[in-house]
């Protein structure tokens, strides 16, 4: 029986060829896309799973809470604070410090390589940091490899650079900032793409050493704190303990409120409040963002098959009312119906593997090729497509297997079916929806395109071109030579501007201080500190709106401060604060010039209050403005001036606008799947459309046919068939407006600096929907109003 | 009314010619009533499709209303339908999704009549065709015969001066089937409608003024009908 439902099938699908292919490719290219949102989907749910003891590792964030209702939150913690958990807190079975830096690591050359010097991004991790993370040691032990000071533990690959193969690693020693020399004790696997921690050179924390080892009142974002939590314990536990701790340590009372919270290991990939070691973070709501769409492309493409299998309905009448006859009974005949979507959507999801395999590529390049996806990598995608087949089987065939198998047998052989008997309520329903949804992803992609080209059009308040950023070292030796290096650089052709700073005007490196305006009393609010010396201003043309820039000092000696600050101070002129001392850092100072505001953070945040001053200390970069049209050459000599002055330092250079762009990142990457895959349901749509419009035709042939003895004139019978397809596509939109406007105006409070929500993208979704609907009715009843009349009208 | 010279119409299937009508030439005047009668296959509906220009001849010549029609523009064919042709059907063809009332209208809106035009029209037809009481159900909620008489009354509606007829009792029983001729044989005698049909029925043929006997694509004999 099967073996014959299943020709039989086969033979339905060769016979309605067209049909076929419209529910087989929209099936298709739909499945595809749920596939590759799929493995993207589960790549960033795959983040930081491997750990044994995952569910008990908890991370220490920071975060201040400030008098005029703002806070702020750093995935940092004070550098004293690992010491003091693991003596108060008795809940905790490990706690480990670990400190993000970096530096030039030098290998001397041996027999087989040359010498190595790279500038390399390196962690210091207390050695309990190994007890709570397992990782896999290839050489030496987890308990001891970090104890004493100078030792290193190297990843495979990293070793593997540094020594030609990782076996030859342990014992070695490899050249740190040309001052200090390091054992190598450890060798771990690398770590897999999809972690937040990209280990590649650890150092004992015994070798770390910073002015602010037992200040509790400075956190950076690069000291992170990890603890691994007594089993059985619950982190609400830690309340208690929590807050007695608070008290016990902060002492010193400073604008902000302090206060810990214990940020659990699977959270730290999904969190936008905080950073992470690997910069990689995808939030939940854009992950479900993303389901959502392969939702909808997933409901798109069964809407398709539905209209079109009932629609097919009325042909097959004849077929289950003979089958009922012979004795069939009805469950028999929606099994039937059932494995013959089943056959058609197994055929899609094979077509669908080939269609996903070929774009993955696509998909990688979108990562800038920092992640390989594999279509088979995991397992799970098994499940997913035998799932997938199951849904989409039950999900698009079972109604019309209702349908079908509940024709009534003594009609359905006369032929005597009605032709509405598909449920033309139910099919224009379908359709609706899936205007409806075509319709809020048109809005939404116009949405996503204009924002993005407003964050690029933006004036940030600086100017971003052909400006070079170089690091700097800046131990006190090289400290001494910056001004030679200033010297040089200035000498050579294409230069145009340069000014040492500790970060350019929007950058990722921010520091926040306490101050007080013209009073002995310090503000309620914290500035956003910017040390910078006098060219800095016109390096990044940024515009004064009062007084004048900095004078060339090596510390603090006045101030230039920009207009929030001003409005958070309540001062309503810039002249006002002119002259006005400043104290910051324990150095008063006059304001001697005002700036305009410029955006010191992504849109997504407000501008903060800023204050630009001289202190060489903490010069950690150089600001090269560039003639546009011969960069390459002028970089190529800034970097022989560079390798001239600091023989011991890396040269590392990226370009400001480069640099920006990094922040919006993420938007990039869901801006692109956005468009691609509501490219794609716009496509399912369509066909879907063209599909169904050409059963409607066929099953209004007779009709079109008297019709036109009455004389209709072939434009009115096009019009005819256009309007009941344009009223669906009219309330589509009305039902997709409200909803795409809940979805883009959240998605756009995201932003801070935001392109206004215009009717515009609503009339083009509008437009759009019923352009291609006419084009597809059109197109289609043409031919059916052009079909020979007589065929039609002849007793049947 | 209708001048036909040496009608031919054949399929050509595989290089043999099947021929369905062959030298077919006859008038029709204005106020006849012509039935057209033969066996199965004889080509009666064949003929009354190219009268009523929804086939085209393969060879040969039509006059419709002193105008050659044999290849005629889509617009100009329109507006023949709309104002001079009435089609009645077999089966009825009644669009279902619409109510008597609509039907009956859907030809008066090709035809651009205004609306109050159009609502004297139908309550006109309505009323003389006593289905004034039907007017607002569907087709398949009436009895054949009263399908019918909606697609007569139908193919009334845009005023035309023939009616062209297929089988117009062909699914009707004996009863219904003289109602519907003695319309005809009102209309043609009372308002000069010209009606051609094509009937199998040796009586339905006797309420025309005319016969035309076919068979094998020729016409055999061509007979007036007394008058009773």
């Amino acid at each position: 029986m099967f073996k014959l439902n299943l020709k039989i099938a086969l033979r339905n699908l060769w016979k309605y060829k067209g049909y076929t292919a419209i529910n087989i490719f929209g099936l298709s290219i739909g499945l595809a896309s749920c596939i590759l949102i799929f493995i993207f989907v589960n790549y960033q749910l795959s983040f930081d799973k491997d750990y044994a003891n995952g569910d008990r590792i908890y991370r220490v964030v920071s975060s201040w809470k400030y008098a005029d209702g703002n806070d702020f939150k750093s995935a940092g913690v004070p550098l004293p604070l690992a010491a003091a958990m693991r003596n108060d807190f008795s809940q905790f079975e490990h706690v480990a410090a670990i400190q993000q830096s970096g530096g030039i690591i030098k290998v001397n050359a041996t027999a087989t390589k040359s010498e190595i010097k790279d500038s390399e991004t390196l962690f210091y991790a207390e050695p309990e940091f190994f007890k709570i993370f397992n990782y896999k040691w290839l050489a030496g032990d987890a308990g001891t490899a970090l104890t004493s000071p100078n030792t290193v533990v190297l990843s495979e690959k990293t070793a593997k650079k540094y020594f030609g193969d990782w076996k030859k690693a342990l014992g070695n020693s490899i050249n740190f900032d040309a001052t200090k020399d390091f054992k190598v004790t450890g060798v771990i696997k690398d770590n897999p793409q999809n972690s937040s921690f990209p280990l590649h050179v650890v150092m004992s924390y015994a070798s770390y050493n910073n002015r602010n080892m037992k200040h509790w009142g400075s956190v950076s974002s690069s000291s992170e704190c990890y603890i691994l939590l007594k089993k059985g314990i619950n982190p609400s536990e830690l309340d208690n303990t929590l807050k007695q701790f608070i008290k016990k340590y902060y002492v010193d009372n400073g604008p902000g409120k302090e206060s810990h919270h214990f940020q659990a290991l699977n959270d730290i990939h999904h969190n936008d409040d905080y950073g992470n070691f690997s910069g990689l973070i995808t939030p939940y709501k854009q992950i479900i963002g993303l389901a959502i769409i392969g939702l909808f492309l997933l409901i798109t493409a069964c809407i398709n098959f539905v209209n079109l299998a009932t629609a097919q309905a009325i042909s097959r009448s004849k077929e289950v009312g003979v089958r009922k006859v012979m004795g069939s009974r009805r469950n028999q005949l929606i099994w039937q119906f059932l494995s013959e979507t089943a056959l058609i959507t197994a055929i899609s999801i094979l077509l669908a593997c080939v269609i996903s395999e070929l774009t993955l590529p696509k998909m990688e390049n979108l990562f800038g090729g920092d992640v390989n996806f594999n279509l088979f990598g995991d397992p799970l995608i098994f499940i997913f497509l035998m799932a997938l087949l199951v849904l989409v089987s039950f999900l698009a065939g079972l109604y019309p297997a209702l349908i079908m198998s509940g024709f009534s047998p003594a009609l359905a052989i006369k032929n005597k079916v009605l032709a509405n008997a598909g449920g033309v309520g139910l099919r224009k329903t379908l359709v609706v929806v899936q205007f409806a949804i075509t319709a809020v992803l048109i809005v939404s992609t116009l949405v996503v395109i204009k924002q993005m080209s407003y964050i690029r059009n933006k004036s940030l308040g600086f100017d971003t071109n052909a400006i070079a950023l170089i690091n700097l070292p800046y131990d006190s030796l090289s400290l001494t030579k910056h001004n030679t290096f200033k010297e040089r650089i200035l000498n050579i052709n294409g230069v145009k501007n340069l000014s040492f700073n500790t970060s350019a005007p929007s950058s990722g490196n921010n520091n926040e201080t306490n101050f007080s305006y013209n009073s002995s009393k310090d503000a309620d609010f914290q500035i956003n500190v910017k040390p910078a010396d006098d060219g800095y201003i016109k390096t990044f043309g940024l515009s004064l709106l009062a007084g004048r820039g900095l004078s060339i000092s090596d510390t603090i000696k006045e101030y230039v401060v920009n207009e929030t600050l001003l409005k958070k101070l309540n001062i309503k002129k810039p002249e006002e604060a002119i002259g006005k001392t400043l104290k910051l850092w324990g150095k008063p100072g006059p304001i001697v010039g005002v700036v305009k505001d410029f955006n010191n953070y992504s849109l997504h945040e407000a501008i903060a209050p800023i204050a630009i001053f001289s202190r060489k200390k903490n010069y950690e970069t150089v600001a090269i403005k560039l003639e546009k049209n011969e960069m390459v050459a002028t970089l190529k000599k800034i970097e022989q001036a560079f390798n001239s002055t600091y023989p011991d330092y890396v040269f590392e250079n990226n370009f400001f606008d480069e640099d920006l762009k990094g922040y919006y990142e993420t938007e990039r990457i869901m801006g692109t799947l956005f468009k691609v895959f509501a490219g794609v349901v716009i496509f399912i749509s369509f066909i879907g459309l063209f599909g169904l419009i050409s059963f409607v035709a066929t099953q209004r042939t007779k009709e079109i046919a008297i019709r036109k003895v009455l004389g209709a004139s072939n434009f009115e019978l096009v019009k005819m068939l256009n309007s009941s397809f344009l009223w669906m596509v009219l309330i589509a939109n009305l039902v997709a407006w409200p909803v795409a406007y809940i979805f883009v105006s959240k998605w756009l409070s995201s932003f801070q600096y935001r392109t206004d929500l215009s009717i515009w993208p609503f009339i083009v979704a509008m437009l759009a929907s019923i352009s291609i609907t006419v084009f597809t009715v059109s197109l289609r009843s043409y031919r059916a109003a052009k079909a020979n009349t007589i065929d039609a009208l002849k007793y049947e | 009314m209708i001048e036909l010279k040496n009608i031919e119409k054949y399929y050509a299937s595989k290089g043999i010619k099947h021929y369905v009508l062959r030298h077919v030439s006859t008038t029709i005047k204005q106020g006849e009533f012509v039935s057209i009668m033969g066996p199965s296959g004889a080509g009666k509906s064949t003929l009354l499709n190219i009268l009523g220009m929804l086939e085209e001849p393969t060879y040969g010549s039509y006059e419709f209303m002193q105008e050659d029609v044999t290849n005629l523009s889509e617009r100009k064919r329109i507006e023949l339908y709309r104002n001079h042709i009435g089609f009645v059907f077999q089966a009825y063809h009644l669009i279902d999704e619409m109510t008597v009332y609509e039907n009956i209208e859907a030809p008066l809106l090709y035809k651009k009549i205004g609306s109050s035009e159009r609502a004297s029209r139908i309550a006109n037809l309505l009323d003389k065709f006593n289905i004034v009481a039907k007017k607002d159900l569907f087709p398949n909620q009436l009895s054949g015969g009263q399908q019918q008489l909606v697609g007569i009354a139908r193919a009334l509606a845009a005023q035309p001066s023939i009616i062209l007829a297929d089988e117009p009792t062909g699914n009707l029983q004996s009863a219904q089937a003289e109602e519907i001729m003695q319309l005809f044989q009102k209309l043609n005698r009372e308002e000069g409608i010209t009606i051609i049909q094509v009937t199998h029925s040796e009586k339905n043929a006797e309420y025309g003024s005319r016969i035309l006997h076919i068979a094998d694509g020729v016409i055999k004999e061509d007979i007036p009908v007394l008058t009773k």
